[in-house]
């Protein structure tokens, strides 16, 4: 069997959604031993975001939550409960890490308490993630996803464009700031863990969304301290091409960065006459005159195939790209050559494709040991571990503790 | 000062541009001494655009590097000589980590791949960030950030509803692959903590990103259909959006996420009639009747700036943000209350907001150091952690090893 990268590191995982789940989920797939708590009766708020088999919604059957919660086991516990605060501290007596992403006006509630938790587990690393950190005058406010995005300074830069700017800022599909506030965490916390090694203390890990985005605005966060400007999505982009542009059977995006990219592709449209007027001399006169240069190059695009594009462009090394879509990533042959999706089997979905090893290590790889739980599915396996009787356990769940 | 997380440990840092250097500021700022290896004659891109103080380029002046290599030390080495290259290979066997960004084959050109160096070092954790991967038909083909969004599949998932697919507004494969490769790296040091056993990461920028959109994967693969584009729009919550605010170009985002917020959201509105309006009354009605909803929070929002309905909305508990631009987070109250700006001097340029460590840990606190200007440590690497002397060091410089 191969090794574990993370054998033997312990997390307890209080995720809602996207965030402390997919940190808990890059370290479950590196091999840690992650006990994910859900709220008894609800679980975690993926399970009610799809997609569903058949679009039929199904707490069981949430695409969203079995992609977050692989190589899981899985309880349920109320933490407002007392007795549920004392499971809670036995869990934790035995575990290196807990990554939660509960609002701070919850976590009191919740027993998510570092002061606390320090007392029953000295050693123990607790990573908050939370919209705005835990100080500073909005650390309280509520968000979602498009806000935090938005908070960040990401959705200003995206959408609309000369023209259409009554066209709103736009945010990406899917929940972008949780992964992105996840990954973070993921690192923070494996940071806490192997300082640990050698300090032999826990610490606590405040992560705040908003300053995870604003860390990945590209050079337009500098734009503003260094020269008092900033960037939006409304401008002319300073060079070109870097746009999508529309084949007979599908969309590419045409990067040409530098000259020899530009000419390596008029190579691949036979170098059109028009290709020689000054205004497209270079890649700052093509930004400048992109509305007059889009329009030539989309006549020529159009009668093009994209697989074809792509090859003949690739191959005169322009880093073009196709517009993936689901089934395109699903059939491509690179993908399927490094062995990148995962079949996973779940008892209530059967097997389906995940997108799974998105690194490859030579020695202990990224690995499918278990699907998602079940709701409370490692109940009886986890507590009993911890000394619980069965009739114990049947004592709580009947409380609703569990 | 408590010890940093990885104080100790020591990066041979070849890459450039933002993925690498993104990933290697990770560890810079959990406490690794990461050295980036530079040319002069090619110095990295990052220092050759906007934005430069005052407008006026120069090669240590760029916010844009400044910014990414944060924490850092610079050795300049002219890699086209056979010295430069095996003062390269020195610095590997005294590293714990390589790091590098190159195109497919590159390192393994320049007498650098994983095979050569592994046997200087033989627990070394080296790591290859790549558009592609190291393997498969398609790994010397070309990749630059910009196209990994539409690679991943997220272009075609994000758009305004009936519009072309379109871009995040940011080279997201790169700070993205970046952070995943510094989570890689550190589940290979606590591996090789464990066994003593270093060992290879081949990470595709592509595959990282497409991790991203499990969920429209995850449709595709129970389905066989994929998302339609639909804007700000999400299925469980309405309104969920951006929307017009007072002032040029500024906008305000909000979402409800649930029928009991939209009682709450109708009385900060000033409308209780549309809390009891049957159009609205449920999430399928909302969703049902989103363009009739949309005018009509569009009334509100677009009298007042995106600060005061933000904070109104706030006030009720209901989630709302401004769309915030460059300034308002460089001037924003919350952030400048928070630890996340730091202002370290910096020799050309002075002192200038940058943003810190977006992670507080409590009994290690994480200190920043502004970024080195180029070459600025070649001397420290040669002198302190190579043991060469003066005269050799002079030697080298004379003879153009050390541009």
């Amino acid at each position: 069997m191969a090794e574990r990268a993370l054998e033997g590191v312990r997390i307890v995982e209080c995720g809602q959604n996207v965030a402390a789940a997919y940190a808990a989920k890059l370290m479950a797939d590196m091999g840690a031993d992650v006990v994910k708590i859900e709220e008894p009766g609800r679980g975690d708020l993926a399970r009610q975001r799809g997609p569903y088999p058949g679009h039929i919604p199904h707490p069981e059957k949430s695409g969203l939550f079995l992609y977050l919660n692989t190589n899981k086991q899985g309880v349920t516990l109320d933490l407002r409960q007392a007795a549920g605060q004392d499971l809670f501290h036995r869990l934790l007596k035995d575990a290196d890490a807990l990554i939660h992403d509960y609002h701070p006006a919850e976590m009191a509630s919740l027993g998510l308490d570092y002061s606390a938790l320090e007392k029953v587990n000295p050693l123990l690393v607790m990573t908050s993630i939370t919209p705005f950190g835990l100080s500073g005058p909005r650390m309280n406010d509520q968000a979602t996803d498009l806000t935090s995005w938005s908070a960040g300074g990401i959705t200003y830069l995206n959408g609309g464009g000369p023209g259409t700017e009554e066209m709103p800022p736009l945010k990406p599909f899917g929940q972008q700031a949780g992964y992105q506030a996840g990954v973070n965490a993921s690192i923070a916390t494996l940071g806490a863990l192997f300082a640990r090694l050698s300090t032999n203390e826990g610490q606590h890990i405040d992560i705040s969304t908003q300053e995870c985005l604003a860390s990945i605005l590209e050079f337009t966060f500098e734009l503003y301290p260094y020269m008092g400007i900033f960037a939006s999505r409304l401008g002319q982009k300073p060079i070109q091409p870097l746009d999508f542009l529309e084949c007979k059977d599908g969309w590419i995006f045409l990067c040409c960065v530098e000259e020899h990219q530009w000419k390596g592709f008029l190579d691949v449209m036979d170098n059109p006459e028009w290709a020689g007027e000054a205004i497209f001399a270079d890649r700052v006169n093509r930004g400048a005159n992109w509305d007059a240069l889009k329009p030539l190059l989309q006549d020529w695009i159009q009668e093009q195939s994209v697989k074809d594009l792509y090859d003949k462009a690739q191959a005169k090394r322009v880093p073009i790209a196709p517009v993936s879509s689901m089934g395109d990533l699903f059939n491509n042959a690179h993908l399927k050559a490094r062995g990148f999706f995962a079949t996973i089997v779940h008892p209530e979905t059967g097997p389906l494709q995940y997108p799974g090893e998105i690194y490859k290590f030579s020695e202990s790889p990224w690995a499918i040991r278990r699907p998602a739980p079940l709701l409370g599915q490692h109940n009886a396996e986890v507590y009993g571990r911890l000394g619980l009787s069965q009739a114990e356990i049947e004592n709580l769940k009947s409380r609703g503790v569990l | 000062m408590s010890r940093l997380p990885l104080a100790g440990i020591r990066v041979a840092d070849f890459t450039w541009v933002w993925a690498g250097p993104f990933c290697t500021l990770q560890l810079a700022h959990l406490g690794a001494e990461v050295i980036r290896i530079e040319t002069a004659s090619r110095p990295c891109i990052t220092r050759q655009i906007l934005p430069w103080p005052d407008g006026k380029p120069g090669i240590n002046r760029s916010g844009y590097f400044n910014q990414y290599n944060q924490n850092k030390r610079s050795l300049s080495l002219n890699l086209k000589t056979s010295e430069a290259l095996d003062i390269a290979k020195q610095l590997v066997a005294k590293s714990d980590i390589v790091t590098e960004n190159f195109a497919g084959g590159v390192m393994d050109r320049m007498g650098l791949g994983y095979d050569v160096l592994k046997q200087l070092r033989p627990d070394l954790i080296m790591i290859s960030l790549s558009g592609y991967g190291a393997t498969g038909p398609e790994r010397k083909h070309i990749s630059y950030g910009p196209a990994q969004v539409p690679m991943s599949g997220l272009s075609s998932l994000t758009g305004y509803k009936d519009w072309p697919p379109m871009h995040v507004g940011i080279s997201y494969g790169d700070p993205n692959g970046g952070l995943h490769g510094a989570f890689a790296v550190l589940c290979a040091l606590m591996y090789r903590a464990r066994t003593g056993k270093g060992q290879y990461i081949d990470l595709s920028q592509w595959e990282t990103s497409t991790a991203l959109v499990a969920e429209g994967l995850l449709d595709y693969s129970m389905n066989g259909t994929q998302p339609a584009r639909d804007g700000n729009h999400d299925l469980y919550m309405a309104p969920h959006g951006v929307f017009p605010s007072v002032g040029q170009d500024r906008w305000l985002s909000l979402a409800v996420r649930n029928d009991e917020e939209w009682q709450r959201f109708c009385a900060v509105l000033g409308r209780p009639e549309l809390a009891a309006d049957a159009r609205f009354v449920t999430l399928t009605a909302r969703k049902q009747n989103e363009d009739a909803l949309e005018a009509i929070i569009t009334e509100w929002t677009q009298t007042r700036t995106p600060e005061e309905a933000a904070a109104q909305l706030q006030a009720s508990g209901i989630p709302a943000a401004t769309v915030a631009n460059a300034k308002d987070l460089s001037t924003d109250p919350h952030l400048n209350g928070r630890p996340i700006f730091v202002y370290n001097e910096h020799p050309e340029i002075g002192v200038k907001q940058h943003i810190g460590v977006p992670w507080q840990l409590s009994k290690t606190p994480l200190p920043v150091r502004a970024a080195p200007t180029l070459g600025q440590d070649t001397e420290y690497v040669l002198r302190d952690i190579l043991g060469y002397g003066e005269t050799a060091i002079a030697s080298l410089r004379e003879r153009q090893v050390l541009t």
